[in-house]
């Protein structure tokens, strides 16, 4: 070092400043995305996206329709279960988005991101669309699944849309989490079954499979309050009922799921900071 | 006296073409399969046990999982059976915790296959048995010990074993012997692919494995058609058995169902797997 000071004129630096190409956020953001998308398509993983949506159509839906169909208040059991199949298929593709980071972390290719020119959110923000792309089609195919074994929107266009957009935000909240997980245990192999267990046993204990005073007393504040449920209450309401039954889409019934949702993306926002900057 | 009772110094016989100086056991001789496959058995179960995230995966979630199934459909399987919906469903959330983990050892060997440690092994003087079958004991200790946690988790909330210590024990094993023969059907679908596949495929399968098989809610819940698929499909058969052990029922046929449906895995699975393995460490 102190040779290098000593011996002679500076060296001229390896690239110029004036030759660097100018970088376009939207255009890394763009091609990072790509990046992520198109191996979906070729290696199965769109494959598997469209397959387990189904699997967890009829895997709720053909076991528990003898048993819970008497139960639940609304006019068919399909109408009653969709919301949570909606939900159990968003919450795999947050599954695929966790496993991704988590590959992603390993493999170092965020440490040379961060060599690279490139804004520090750029690969961040590229995982959470590309999340949200896989988050798009779970809940495309989960609908139709729904509507196969007959799930309708009966309150008009404004209220799918309402539905649809309740359901992006949970996925968006689903994939910033599974995003946590994969860049925080850096560890592919724990992500799957880490997420895989929760969504089930969340998914059993929620209201989304029947309604709350058929769990025993002492549960049925969790079950009531846990974020799932609020959310199935949430899309129950905005995709109605043929009959009265189904709850109001007022803001008393959709205010706390959307205070989980936003909630759970903000404390995610903050871990993620904290984990990125750990990291550094 | 202590200098003439020094041993020697190493006096390897000099044999040309650099054939082994050690005692004259062939590299995949039986008598080095079983320490060898004990020293790397202990390598997988000392990482697993190391990891935050296996140890969640392994003995949290599973606990969680069967109180959740019990509490939703406890009730309405026991109005409709008589019987408490345990019996079915502490051998149902074993088998899925079991076969959930398969999808760790998968995803492990893909890396350890990325970062070149199998083409290690291939090169050190180890049998070339012992990698694969090192993999399979550790699945197996795995799958026992969530079988034991789970159990643990049922007899608190009411399980119990009523035919005796011997079946107990049978109990046990159960698992473990579907377990391993699904991890064996995921190691070799993982030898083979190279991407995420693998994990998000075999969840699918798990998830159609307990969602139609008799622990999740009685054969005559399903509808007609698909009751003959529910009723010969391996976890069903697992559990048939397991509910034989612990509460009242048939044993023997169930037990010889799920033994040729997990050697029927096994053996369509071996020579892929073995050449997938082989394959795996050849490469780079």
């Amino acid at each position: 070092m102190i040779e290098h000071a000593f011996s002679a004129a500076p060296r001229p630096a390896a690239v110029p400043h004036a030759a660097r190409p100018a970088v376009s956020t939207i255009q890394q953001w763009w091609v990072l995305t790509v990046r992520m998308i198109t191996p979906t398509l070729r290696n199965g993983e769109l494959a598997t996206q469209v397959i387990g949506s189904i699997v967890f159509t009829v895997g709720y839906y053909l076991p528990l329709k003898q048993l819970m169909g008497a139960v639940q208040p609304l006019s068919s059991y399909a109408q009653y279960l969709t919301p949570l199949i909606v939900l159990q298929a968003i919450w795999f593709a947050a599954v695929s988005a966790a496993f991704r980071s988590a590959t992603d972390s390993v493999q170092g290719i965020n440490r040379r991101f961060r060599a690279m020119p490139i804004a520090s959110l750029t690969p961040l923000a590229s995982r959470m669309t590309a999340s949200m792309y896989r988050c798009c089609i779970a809940l495309a195919v989960s609908v139709i699944c729904g509507h196969v074994i007959g799930f309708r929107f009966h309150e008009g266009v404004l209220y799918a849309a309402g539905f649809v957009g309740l359901a992006l935000l949970i996925g968006a909240a689903l994939a910033f989490i599974g995003d946590l997980i994969g860049i925080a245990t850096e560890n592919p192999e724990a992500t799957a079954p880490l997420m895989l267990v929760p969504q089930l046993t969340l998914g059993l204990a929620s209201v989304g499979l029947q309604p709350v005073e058929n769990f025993p007393d002492w549960i049925q504040g969790f079950v009531r309050n846990q974020p799932l449920s609020q959310w199935v209450y949430g899309l129950q309401a905005l995709a109605g009922d043929s009959t009265d039954a189904a709850p109001e889409a007022t803001w008393s019934v959709l205010a706390p799921g959307l205070v989980w949702a936003v909630g759970c993306i903000v404390v995610a926002v903050v871990l993620h900071a904290r984990v990125s900057r750990r990291r550094r | 006296m202590t200098v003439t009772a020094a041993p020697p110094p190493a006096q390897a016989p000099h044999r040309p073409g650099g054939r082994h100086r050690m005692r004259r056991v062939w590299e995949n001789s039986p008598r080095r399969l079983i320490p060898q496959t004990w020293v790397l058995t202990a390598r997988i179960l000392r990482r697993w046990s190391r990891d935050p995230a296996t140890l969640v995966q392994s003995l949290v979630m599973p606990a969680g999982f069967l109180v959740a199934l019990d509490i939703v459909l406890g009730d309405g399987i026991e109005k409709v059976t008589g019987h408490s919906g345990l019996y079915g469903q502490v051998p149902l959330v074993a088998l899925v915790g079991g076969m959930t983990g398969a999808i760790i050892g998968a995803v492990n060997i893909m890396r350890e296959r990325e970062i070149g440690l199998l083409a290690r092994f291939w090169v050190v003087p180890v049998h070339r048995g012992a990698g694969l079958l090192a993999r399979l004991t550790a699945d197996v200790v795995r799958i026992v010990v969530i079988t034991l946690v789970v159990l643990c988790v049922g007899l608190a909330l009411g399980f119990r074993f009523e035919q005796g210590i011997p079946a107990a024990i049978a109990w046990v094993f159960m698992p473990a012997m579907f377990g391993v023969a699904l991890s064996a059907a995921v190691l070799t679908l993982a030898l083979y692919s190279s991407n995420t596949i693998v994990p998000q495929a075999t969840e699918i399968v798990i998830a159609m494995l307990m969602f139609f098989s008799i622990g999740f809610v009685p054969l005559d819940q399903y509808p007609g058609w698909l009751q003959p698929i529910v009723e010969h499909q391996p976890v069903s058969y697992t559990i048939e058995a397991m509910r034989g052990l612990a509460l009242e029922g048939p044993i023997a046929e169930p037990v010889l169902w799920t033994v040729a449906w997990s050697a029927g895995i096994a053996a369509v699975c071996a020579a892929p797997l073995a050449i997938g393995y082989r394959k795996a460490s050849k490469r780079g």
